[in-house]
């Protein structure tokens, strides 16, 4: 993930400006040009490296004004609260709640692993004790509802799908009665692949949120989506209220910043990270203890109860 | 700043470019290709490329520095863009065909990239140029890999081989060949799993079954829509496949297919990665999930909207 393999690259930005005698201007400069590019290669949205960069700035500014203080601290510290700001949105995660039927329904781009990621998702909280039933509002891409099949009955999981019928919200709604009734407690909406420039089919997600009133929206983002990340993510808050992020295809060698450009778009925290093709190559993700294991790696010590 | 930009001829009518005029200028269109989506690694090296270029050359009289520089990074963009081998699949097609060899094609890269959609759509464009297509499901790993492709060969109307699950995809490619020649038919597209370019078991059996296969045609498969991975990508999959191949054989990338074009609008930097990387040509690009979704590369309007 992004931020694990970057500490070390901020680390070394951070220690380089302080062997400068003075820092001044220009050292800053030079270490934030450094910590820039390495976001950048992670695919970093450029509007938020940017801004980063200008936030880190004005804070130091403004430190500056109070005479005596260390200001590679000070810099220090504004790089860091920037970074975990970028990571760890104001919003909290849905929490399943037992004994209820809770709703969640996936949406994102075309084949960056919904329906993958639902099977994942149903096993993990199979294993927590949850009823799972997954139901195929895919009506569009050729063989889904074989896919999400194969994949359920891989998993012990009842499914609900339809050959025949073409309307998504038609199906989502029948399955999520049905499930209700035979009292699931987690019932996954599994969705097609879809993308803003396409009306049609934001309008087609929209009806299928309004057809099954989703207690949580999942965005899946594969871990390599570069800078069109942040337009996408944004075009579907504004469709449907995701609340939530999972990052997938982390098990390539990427970087996965393009994610971070989703949870800022959206507002909403990452919650798994998907590892592998295989049902249980899922991670649970909780994006503060993933900044305190980042502390470890470098000098981050003493940041923190601030 | 605006001092550089604007400096125009000197006295003697000629000025001579120095690093101090033309490295503010390329540092800010190199951020303009990274916000493009191209690579920063190979952004850099562009702009890397035309600096060495341009310092110590004269500036054309009346042009601005600025110009000059960003005419030199529209030619070094557009040579990269230019394919240096030009791959008429139908030309070759033809030539199998007088042999009574079925052509094959092979499709791969990275997980949900959209090279099943993709090859349904090579098929169909096939089929509209009177050819004989076969399919091959040489995915047999991901669910409902067979019954997806099944539906496309359904709806053309073109011939599915299929041998089910966890078989060997190498077995299961070669038994298509042989049918496919039996039946005369004229091209076999053969889908492959997708598949992480890390993953060393997967990377074997896909350079297993294009070393037993020596398909006529291997596509990498690429989405515009990957960041700064698709140099990764690129790389290793090029790179095993050619450390992988037989002595006396050398296998790799022939051409791209750039899927998803239609979801990146104007950041379209994957497409440049893509080509640095590996060299080789975009033979197609994917527009969308219906089958007419497939078009060529068009050079000049890249170049344009990378400059934009
Ligand atoms: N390596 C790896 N592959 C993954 C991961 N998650 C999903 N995949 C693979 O990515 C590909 C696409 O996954 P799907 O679940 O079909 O994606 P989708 O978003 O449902 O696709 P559409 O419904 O077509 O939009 C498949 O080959 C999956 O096996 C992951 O974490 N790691
Ligand atoms: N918008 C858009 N979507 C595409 C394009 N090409 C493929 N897709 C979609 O991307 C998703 C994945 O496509 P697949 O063809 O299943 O991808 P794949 O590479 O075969 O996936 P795996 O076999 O699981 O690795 C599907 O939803 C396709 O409809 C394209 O050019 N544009
Ligand atoms: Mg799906
Ligand atoms: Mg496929």
């Amino acid at each position: 993930m992004v931020l694990a393999e970057l500490g070390s690259k901020i680390n070394h930005a951070l220690r380089n400006m302080g062997t400068a005698s003075v820092v001044d201007e220009q050292a800053l400069d030079a270490c934030l040009k450094e910590i820039a590019t390495a976001l950048i290669q992670a695919d970093v949205n450029i509007k938020m490296v940017k801004q980063l960069r200008d936030n880190v700035k004005r804070q130091v500014q403004i430190e500056d004004l109070a005479a005596g203080l260390n200001k590679k601290r000070v810099i220090e510290k504004a790089v860091f609260s920037e970074l975990c700001s970028m990571l760890d949105p104001s919003t909290e995660p849905y929490e399943l709640k037992k004994g209820k039927s809770n709703v969640v329904m996936f949406v994102g781009l075309q084949g960056n692993g919904k329906t993958t990621t639902c099977t994942k998702y149903a096993y993990a909280n199979k294993r927590k004790g949850y009823r799972p039933a997954m139901i195929c509002a895919d009506t569009f891409r050729a063989g889904a509802f074989d896919q999400l099949k194969q994949n359920c009955t891989k998993a012990g999981i009842p499914f609900y799908g339809s050959y025949t019928e073409t309307d998504p919200a038609a199906i989502a709604q029948a399955g999520v009665d049905r499930f209700r009734q035979e009292k699931y407690d987690l019932i996954i909406v599994d969705t097609s692949g879809r993308h803003k420039q396409e009306d049609a089919l934001f309008e087609e997600m929209r009806e299928i949120e309004e057809a099954v009133q989703p207690d949580c929206i999942v965005f899946v983002i594969d871990g390599s989506v570069g800078q069109a990340a942040y337009d996408q993510a944004l075009a579907f808050k504004k469709t449907v209220p995701v609340g939530a992020v999972i990052v997938t295809k982390l098990d390539g060698h990427a970087k996965g910043g393009g994610a971070l450009s989703a949870v800022a778009a959206t507002d909403s925290p990452i919650i798994y990270i998907g590892t592998g093709e295989h049902i249980d190559q899922f991670e649970h993700f909780e994006a503060k203890s993933f900044v305190s294991r980042l502390l470890g790696l470098g000098d981050w010590h003493g940041f923190m109860d601030k | 700043m605006m001092k550089t930009l604007n400096k125009k001829i000197n006295v003697s009518g000629q000025a001579v470019l120095e690093e101090s005029d033309v490295r503010p200028i390329l540092e800010a269109l190199k951020e303009k290709l990274v916000s493009k989506n191209v690579a920063e690694e190979v952004a850099q090296k562009v702009v890397d490329v035309v600096e060495s270029n341009v310092v110590g050359s004269r500036l054309e009289s009346f042009t601005r520095v600025a110009t000059a520089v960003t005419r030199a990074l529209e030619d070094a963009l557009t040579k990269i863009l230019s394919p240096g081998r030009n791959i008429n699949i139908l030309q070759e097609v033809e030539a199998c065909r007088r042999d009574g060899e079925p052509y094959s094609i092979v499709f791969i890269g990275c997980n949900g990239v959209g090279k099943s959609t993709n090859l349904a759509k090579v098929a169909f464009w096939l089929m509209q140029h009177g050819m004989k297509v076969m399919i091959a499901a040489c995915d047999t790993f991901r669910s409902g890999a067979v019954e997806q492709l099944r539906t496309h060969t359904q709806r053309l109307g073109v011939e599915l081989f299929e041998r089910g699950y966890e078989k060997d995809p190498a077995a299961v490619a070669r038994e298509a060949l042989k049918k496919a020649k039996e039946e005369g038919c004229d091209v076999v597209l053969v889908d492959t799993a997708g598949r992480m370019q890390d993953n060393e078991p997967l990377m074997r059996a896909l350079s297993k079954l294009i070393n037993t296969n020596s398909p006529n045609l291997t596509l990498f498969v690429g989405e515009a829509l990957v960041g700064n991975e698709a140099v990764d990508q690129l790389t290793k999959f090029n790179s095993r496949l050619i450390e992988l191949s037989p002595v006396g054989q050398t296998h790799k990338i022939d051409g791209i297919l750039l899927t998803k074009w239609d979801a990146v609008e104007e950041k379209v930097g994957a497409a440049l990665s893509m080509v640095y990387i590996s060299g080789a040509p975009v033979v197609f690009i994917g527009v969308g999930q219906q089958y007419g979704d497939l078009r060529r590369l068009n050079v000049k309007q890249i170049v344009s909207v990378l400059l934009k």
